[in-house]
């Protein structure tokens, strides 16, 4: 069944030998993973390539989120949850015992779906993170926390604020603060667990365009579940049903000519 | 990224992190060793005087044999009392103020009120009840100390019947009042039950509360010294009697001092564990 | 009329008058178990205003006698009549003082284990045992106090205090002999381990409303656990448990059987901590049943008065903070 040309989604601008030049900056092999005895998570496979967004999308409970909380190991605060199978990141299992949380965590970082500024001022907020790896004049923090205040297209609406509680903001804002917050520590990957799905659509729009700048400079997984958003902001999109991780391709070919037959049935809306 | 593992500020990151759960397990260590600590000592000792006698004889003067009748007989006369006078008040406060008056300025202050109540010190209670019953009657009497442990059972009850009451989704009330009942039958045959285990709770928990509260029972009670039914006459009660036996210069006074310690201590902890599994059944259902 | 039809309407009539009476039973019903409850619920704050007014009527002797003088007079003689509450104040406060002092630092320990660090198996374990050793009766800390603290203490702490401190200015004031074993320090400590299950398990359901996300956004920029304790968590929570530590203060202040066995009843201000005292209520308790004449009791009233005003004042101060902290959360 052929479908109706998609004109939201990017035209697929890679040539075979971008393609073949693109490194994996995250590679997950043979990844399963268990709430107590329930396996949530079955033999996924999957890259998140360098300086590229990637979507997972998929109906409720397929998983999405599990996985991208595997990332960054924060699923390690829960006592009966684990993972099996290798999770690379520059090469390096970070599922092995012996990797450290902490440093882990600086590289990787995460967005959440609900805003969660700390009880601190708009300031410390950005720099709480930043003093935490780095003692810096104050001269240079203020220039770090400026610096990822307009990353998240957030200086201009606080500049004069600083000194407020972070709690102060709209929840647009408050999202924008969490992503200013990330991206001051410089990552080198970004995860974004349905960053805007409790936001109205202006505050959603901004953010969409916030991430097609910070890709230029950082890896960017992104879990949602809104179809249209997936398109509109990512290059790769994977499709993950009942922990199975369906289908993996580049998001032009993912919407506009599946593979599997469950990838076209959930995008045109048959279930889900 | 610099590599941020070799940064001695990470390094001591780290050790504050290690240091501060160190202290934290100390902190738990030390303090847990001291209440085990007194329960070891207190089944030690309490054991020791443990026997029949205890239950079959009334106090003894000092240097002979004896028991612990007549306390333990008058703590439960006592505190029976005291659950017949305050449970009533105390759950009818707290149906008005979950039920009728759910909303009222009343219900804010009374809440406000009790819960400072819950926490008074209990030998104000018993100057209390001094002034107006004992003072006034020219006696101490069983009623005095059972009014006084009743005044401490009061705000438990208030506070537990509320917060059950409360819980009761409005969806149940609703479904009933379309049936055309008026509220208090609403109240009566809906909400008590579905919250009749919570508010049971309630009681044991304002039961184990009294419990070995000697205080308010100082002035009010008094002691007796011989069995006695005599509502109008001073009454024996375990933890005054402890009171005055501990303090004594005579070692077969002070052993049944520690065993009465025992006997309140199992009761109290036999309750709060009753309370407690009734309360894990009821979230079950 | 048709017969069928009159027959029906005079059923249709006996069922509404049925059904009227009914109702109207229903009626009273509800206004009458309002009525009662509404009554219940304005004698819980009957209670409060007949204890303040109890104790007013009793112990105005003494304030007739002594006036305001009474709060700052040392002297206690039942002899003379001369009565004056500063000893028991200051003893009242300073148990107390020390009981915070030790007992809270440990009790956010204990819970920052439970909540933090603690393995899940041993969670429930333990913590059902604090909150069960929260309801032990104080006569047993009481008497534990007296029999098996105190001779340990007077044979082994506190001589080791009174030579540390011998030399050191002014802190050998404070822990001068001689090794009573009894005293304000005992009387302290005790209260300390008194508290202790009390403020930890309000702590423990204070750190509960700590929202996980809000945990796991300071973990995922790499917090260390301690680093999430100090700069989100406690921040976060910081209301509650001031709250909860005033209201382990309410109690430490009205607490009586814990203190009396151990506090040595003297009506002295000794600048040493090692030094027998009395507080309020070890005084009320230990004299009431001895106290002759009307002066004397009303004295001892007037005490209870006293320590009623403190302990209200530091509940209500708690009671609105931990409503603070519920109206943050929104509940």
């Amino acid at each position: 069944m052929s479908l109706a040309v998609r004109t939201d989604v990017k035209e697929a601008t890679a040539t075979p030998a971008e393609v073949a030049a693109l490194e994996p900056k995250v590679s997950v092999r043979r990844l399963n993973f268990y709430y107590g005895a329930y396996r949530a998570l079955a033999n996924n496979n999957v890259d998140l390539y360098k300086n590229k967004v990637t979507a997972f999308i998929g109906p409720s409970g397929c998983g999405k989120s599990t996985l991208l909380r595997i990332l960054n190991r924060i699923y390690d605060l829960y006592p009966n949850q684990r993972a099996e199978g290798e999770v690379l990141l520059d090469g390096e299992n970070i599922l092995s015992p012996k990797t450290d949380l902490n440093l882990l965590r600086a590289k990787v970082g995460m967005v959440f779906q609900k805003p969660t500024p700390f009880p601190m001022t708009i300031y410390d907020n950005i720099a709480f993170g930043v003093r935490l790896y780095e003692q810096l004049p104050k001269s240079e923090l203020d220039g770090r926390v400026e610096d990822a205040l307009r990353r998240a297209a957030l200086w201009e609406e606080v500049k004069e604020k600083l000194d407020a509680s972070g709690l102060s903001l709209s929840g647009g804002q408050q999202q924008r603060l969490c992503i200013a917050r990330t991206v001051a520590i410089r990552p080198e990957v970004i995860l974004l667990d349905e960053p805007c799905s409790a936001l109205d659509p202006i505050s959603t729009a901004k953010i969409e365009e916030l991430i097609d700048v910070l890709k230029q400079d950082y890896t960017i997984a992104i879990v949602t579940h809104n179809m249209q958003q997936a398109a509109r902001t990512s290059d790769y999109t994977a499709f993950m049903y009942l922990g199975e991780l369906v289908e993996f391709d580049d998001t032009t070919k993912i919407f506009t000519n599946p593979k599997q037959q469950r990838t076209q049935d959930y995008i045109t809306g048959r279930f889900g | 990224m610099a590599n941020i593992a070799a940064t001695p500020r990470y390094h001591r990151r780290r050790w504050r992190d290690h240091m501060a759960t160190g202290l934290a397990i100390g902190a738990a260590g030390f303090g847990l060793t001291w209440l085990v600590l007194i329960l070891l000592v207190l089944v030690v000792k309490g054991v020791g005087g443990l026997s029949l006698a205890v239950f079959t004889e009334m106090t003894p003067p000092p240097g002979s044999a004896g028991g612990l009748l007549n306390p333990i007989v008058g703590s439960l006369i006592l505190t029976a009392l005291a659950v017949l006078f305050g449970t009533p008040l105390g759950m009818l406060a707290g149906t008005y103020m979950a039920e009728y008056g759910r909303y009222a300025k009343l219900t804010m202050v009374v809440r406000f009120i009790n819960d400072i109540l819950l926490s008074a010190p209990s030998i104000v209670v018993g100057l209390f009840v001094y002034e107006i019953m004992v003072a006034q009657m020219g006696h101490f009497s069983a009623w005095a100390g059972a009014v006084a442990l009743a005044i401490l059972v009061i705000p438990v009850v208030v506070r537990t019947t509320e917060d059950m009451l409360l819980l009761v989704p409005n969806t149940l009330r609703e479904a009933s009042s379309a049936l055309g009942l008026p509220q208090w039958l609403v109240i009566r045959h809906v909400a008590y039950r579905a919250a009749r285990a919570g508010i049971i709770t309630g009681v044991l928990l304002a039961i184990a509360r009294i419990t070995g509260e000697t205080a308010p029972l100082l002035f009010t009670a008094l002691n007796n010294q011989f069995f006695s039914w005599n509502l109008n006459a001073p009454m024996a009660s375990l933890p005054v009697i402890i009171f005055q036996f501990a303090l004594s210069p005579y070692e077969d006074w002070q052993q049944l001092a520690w065993t009465g310690a025992l006997l309140i201590t199992v009761a109290v902890l036999g309750l709060s564990i009753l309370a407690r599994a009734l309360s894990a059944k009821k979230v079950q259902l | 009329m048709d017969a069928a039809v009159a027959e029906r309407n005079l059923t249709l009539v006996n069922r509404d008058a049925v059904r009227d009476k009914t109702l109207r039973r229903f009626l009273i019903g509800d206004r009458v178990f309002k009525t009662i409850t509404q009554v219940s619920a304005v004698t819980v704050l009957a209670l409060l205003a007949g204890v303040i007014a109890a104790l007013v009527h009793g112990s105005l002797p003494a304030w007739r006698a002594f006036g305001l003088d009474f709060l700052i007079t040392e002297k206690w003689n039942p002899v003379t009549e001369k009565f004056g509450a500063l000893a028991p104040i200051y003893g009242t406060i300073v148990t107390s003082t020390i009981a915070m002092v030790i007992g809270v630092p440990i009790s956010l320990g204990i819970a920052i284990f439970l909540t933090e660090i603690c393995p899940e198996r041993l969670k429930r374990t333990i913590g059902t045992a604090i909150e069960l050793l929260a309801g032990i009766p104080s006569i047993i800390y009481g008497i534990w106090g007296l029999f098996v603290f105190a001779p340990w203490f007077q044979s082994h702490v506190q001589p080791f205090l009174i030579d540390t401190f011998a030399d050191v200015p002014v802190l050998n004031q404070l822990f001068a002999g001689p090794p009573y074993g009894i005293g304000m320090l005992t009387a302290g400590l005790i209260l300390a381990i008194m508290v202790l299950p009390f403020i930890t398990s309000i702590t423990r359901e204070v750190f509960d409303t700590v929202p996980p996300v809000l945990k796991e956004a300071a973990y995922g920029i790499g917090c260390t656990r301690w680093e999430v304790l100090r700069r989100v968590v406690i921040p976060f929570t910081r209301v509650g448990i001031i709250g909860g530590v005033m209201l382990g203060l309410g109690r430490a202040l009205g607490e009586t059987m814990a203190v009396t066995f151990v506090i040595g009843n003297a009506h002295k201000i000794f600048p040493s901590i090692l030094a027998p005292g009395t507080t309020i209520s070890a005084a009320i308790a230990n004299e009431f049943t001895e106290a002759t004449g009307d002066l004397y009791t009303a004295s001892l009233i007037a005490l209870g008065l006293i320590l009623f005003f403190i302990t209200f004042v530091v509940l209500a101060a708690a009671r609105l903070m931990l409503m603070r902290l519920a109206r943050q959360e929104g509940r």
